[in-house]
Formats: structure tokens, sequence, C-alpha cells
């Protein structure tokens, strides 16, 4: 049960931040994608199947204020998901510069991969530009070691967490 | 044993592969066929459904922007109204120092106008100065802003005005090309013959805190509280007939009470000293 409210605690966090920021940083034209910042820490953090869930749910949550496309988010992050839990064990999660790295290069992966699906399902575009995404991949990973310090904090040492 | 053995054989290599794949494989295949779906229809519905689960984190979500952007408001009012506060300050200050200069400048103004209205009718030639600022070692003594460039010497008698009755104020006792120095009438060092007004004589002393005093007044001289007291004919320095100050106490002086000593107010104040009449040299006897 508590570690159920603790999901949700994460959930609504990581929409809170990605709301909070991305109306912060748009007036600057930077595409800030927090929740995908929580995604990766959500699959660096915790066991497989509830990282790989939350990806999903995270990106249907995007997906639910889309207009051109249902669906695409929650693939996207569930990718990126894949990706990251792949990784993990090749990567010191602990240390500041890979949460980085892999942060910045998901941002990347994501907004690319976002254009094509839109481009091929919607016959639309949905590419914010080079600037946008460059800047919203470094604010991003800027944001990232406090994103996985309160990741930290609120699972703390629960079986939420991915072992070894 | 037996079961852990027997579930331990259970976990194929294949076995894992699906166990790994399967959850993400689900997810992706999902959120395919959600992307193929038209937007009408079910995918509306789903998001009706999605709606109950997503609304009230968004309405936090925007509540806490809108709260975070008041914060930020606040705090650029504040920050806006510190430096306005700064400004003000030192506004304020430049208008305390401007309004000082200007209730100075009222002053000396009221005081020239007085000057002017003043019938004077005193027969000596000299020119008027201002005091410049004031010996801080010798607070007894003034700076003009008049020197020997004016006609001004050493040993040049001073008057001033104060409640629109001229008096006695000093002597030059130093005068450069463009500033003199007057020793005031209450500096210890400050002597003048002076006229009593029922015709004795005396010698009018300074006498630094304490009251001005006329020594070596005969001692049957009939001497009253009030009585004026004027410069002597017998002055060396001073013309005759300057007003000095009026007696303010009498007493048998310390000289075996051979003679009076008497205590005087000035006329000028050493405070009022302000814009002073330098008697020159060449114009006493005219």
């Amino acid at each position: 049960m508590l570690n159920a409210l603790k999901l949700i605690c994460l959930f609504i966090l990581a929409t809170v931040f990605h709301w909070a920021f991305a109306s912060l940083f748009v007036r600057w034209g930077f595409s800030v994608n927090i929740i995908l910042v929580f995604v990766t820490a959500f699959c660096a953090l915790l066991k497989e199947p509830l990282a790989y869930s939350m990806a999903f749910l995270c990106g249907l949550f995007l997906d639910f204020f889309s207009t051109k496309l249902f669906g695409n988010n929650a693939f996207t992050f569930t990718v990126c998901a894949c990706l990251v839990c792949n990784i993990v064990d090749r990567f010191d999660f602990d240390e500041l510069f890979p949460q980085m790295v892999a942060v910045f290069g998901l941002s990347w992966l994501a907004g690319l991969l976002n254009t094509v699906l839109v481009a091929v399902f919607a016959d639309s575009s949905a590419w914010p530009g080079f600037w946008s995404i460059l800047g919203g991949a470094i604010l991003n990973a800027l944001f990232a070691p406090l994103v996985f310090w309160m990741i930290r904090k609120v699972a703390g040492n629960s079986s939420l967490r991915r072992q070894g | 044993m037996q079961g852990i053995a027997h579930k331990k054989k259970l976990y194929t290599p294949i076995d894992s592969w699906k166990r790994r794949w399967l959850l993400p494989g689900s997810f992706l295949l999902l959120s395919f066929l959600l992307m193929i779906l038209p937007l009408e229809g079910f995918i509306s519905s789903l998001k009706a459904v999605l709606s109950y689960i997503f609304i009230p984190q968004v309405r936090v979500s925007h509540s806490v922007v809108q709260y975070g952007q008041g914060v930020s408001n606040t705090v650029q009012e504040l920050l806006r109204a510190h430096y306005e506060n700064q400004q003000l300050k030192q506004e304020i200050e430049t208008a305390q120092l401007l309004s000082a200069q200007a209730t100075e400048v009222f002053a000396e103004n009221q005081r020239l106008t007085q000057l002017l209205k003043l019938p004077f009718s005193h027969p000596w030639r000299g020119v008027w100065a201002k005091v410049a600022y004031r010996e801080p070692t010798r607070w007894n003594t003034v700076i003009l802003d008049k020197g020997t460039a004016d006609g001004i010497k050493e040993r040049s008698a001073v008057i001033a005005v104060e409640n629109g009755q001229e008096g006695l104020a000093g002597v030059v006792v130093e005068a450069t090309e463009s500033t003199s120095k007057v020793l005031l009438v209450r500096d210890e060092e400050f002597s003048a013959a002076v006229r009593l007004e029922n015709g004795d004589e005396g010698l009018l002393v300074g006498n630094g805190p304490r009251p001005v005093q006329i020594k070596y007044i005969p001692l049957l001289a009939q001497v009253n509280k009030g009585d004026k007291v004027y410069t002597s004919l017998s002055s060396s320095v001073f013309p005759a007939g300057i007003l000095v100050g009026e007696v303010n106490e009498t007493y048998e002086g310390e000289n075996f009470q051979t003679a009076l000593t008497v205590n005087i107010t000035p006329q000028v104040r050493a405070s009022a000293v302000k814009e002073v009449f330098v008697i020159l040299e060449d114009g006493i006897k005219r």
C-alpha cells in the first residue's frame, strides 16, 4: 500500500514538475521535457516492470494533451525505457555525469522519434526546431541530478528499488 | 529442495527473454495500436476515461505554476520596491541637503535685507565681507572672504549687525590678499579702550567663555546696569563711538578695591557674526 502511494506520489511529482517547467521555459522557446527525466530516473532506479509501467503512463499523460496523434509519447517513452533498462547495469547512475549524459541523449532520441511518429502516422510536423531541442536537452540534463535525488528520497530503500 | 530445483529448471533462457520483453513489448504494441486508431470513437472514449485520472493533476500543476508565478511577481515587486526605496532615500537625502542649504540662504537673505534697510549713519568707510569659516582650533576667530586686495589691513576694526543694531565684532589680526582673520570681542587676547555712557573710560578685555569685562573703571564711578558702552576716542585701533554692548553687572575688582570691574553683554554675539563691515584705515578720519 505504501509503495503504491509512493508510486502515485512520484507520478504526481513528475506531472507537476513537467507542467511547471514546460510553462516556464516555453516563453524562451525551449522544449523542456522534465517528465522524460523522471522516466529515465524511474528506469535507472526502480524495478523494471514498475519502470516500464511508469514510462507508459507518463507517455499517456503527454498524449492526453496531444491533438495530432494519440500514443506517440507512450511509444517513445517505452522505447526510452527499454534503452535505459538495458544499459543501466553498464553505467553508474549514482554519479551525476552519467545521469546528465543519459538524459541529454534520450532528449534527442525522444524528440526525433516523436517527430518521425507524428510525421508518419499523422502526416504532420512536430519538429520544434534544432535550438529548441538542444536548449531543452541541456536543461533536462541540468535538472537530472535533482530529479534522481528526489526519486531516491521518495522511493527510499523500499522494494520499489532496483536490486544490485 | 526438489521443489526449488524443479522451479529453477522452469527458467530457461527463452523464458527469461520472454519475461524481460513481454511487458515493454505489450506497451509498445498497445501504443502502436493507439497510434494507428482514428482519434474519434475509441480513442476519444479512452481520453475521457484518462481525464478522470489526469485532470486533478493538471489542476494541481496549474495551481502550482500559478502560485509560482505569483511568488515570482511578488519577488519582482519586492525587488522593485526595494530599488525604489533606495532611490527615494537618496532623493530624500538630497532634498534634506537642499533644504538645509535653502534655510541657510534664506537666513542670509533675511540678514542682508535687514542690512539694506538699515539707515547707517556712521562716518566710516569700509567694505562688507562674509564670514568664510571659523578657525576650528580657535573658536573666537573667524576668517573673512576679503583681504588686502579689498583694502583690509591688520588692526582694521570690524563691526557687525544683530537685531538691527550695529556693534563691535572684533579686529583684523591677519590679512592675506583674499582673506583676513578677525579676532572676536570675546577672545581672551582681545582688548580695547572703551567709554561708558557717563564718560568714564576703562579697558575692555575678552574673557573666553566667561563674560566680557571692562576693567580699571574708577571706584566711585556711577555705573548702572543697562548703560551703553562705546569705543573710546583714546583707542589707537578703533574709531570712537562704535557700540560695544551694555553693562550687565558691576563689582569691585581684585585690584585692591581701587577700581571697578564691569561685566558687559556684547551687542553682537559671536554666533551672530555672519556678514561684517570692515572699517578701512583711511576711512576712519573721514
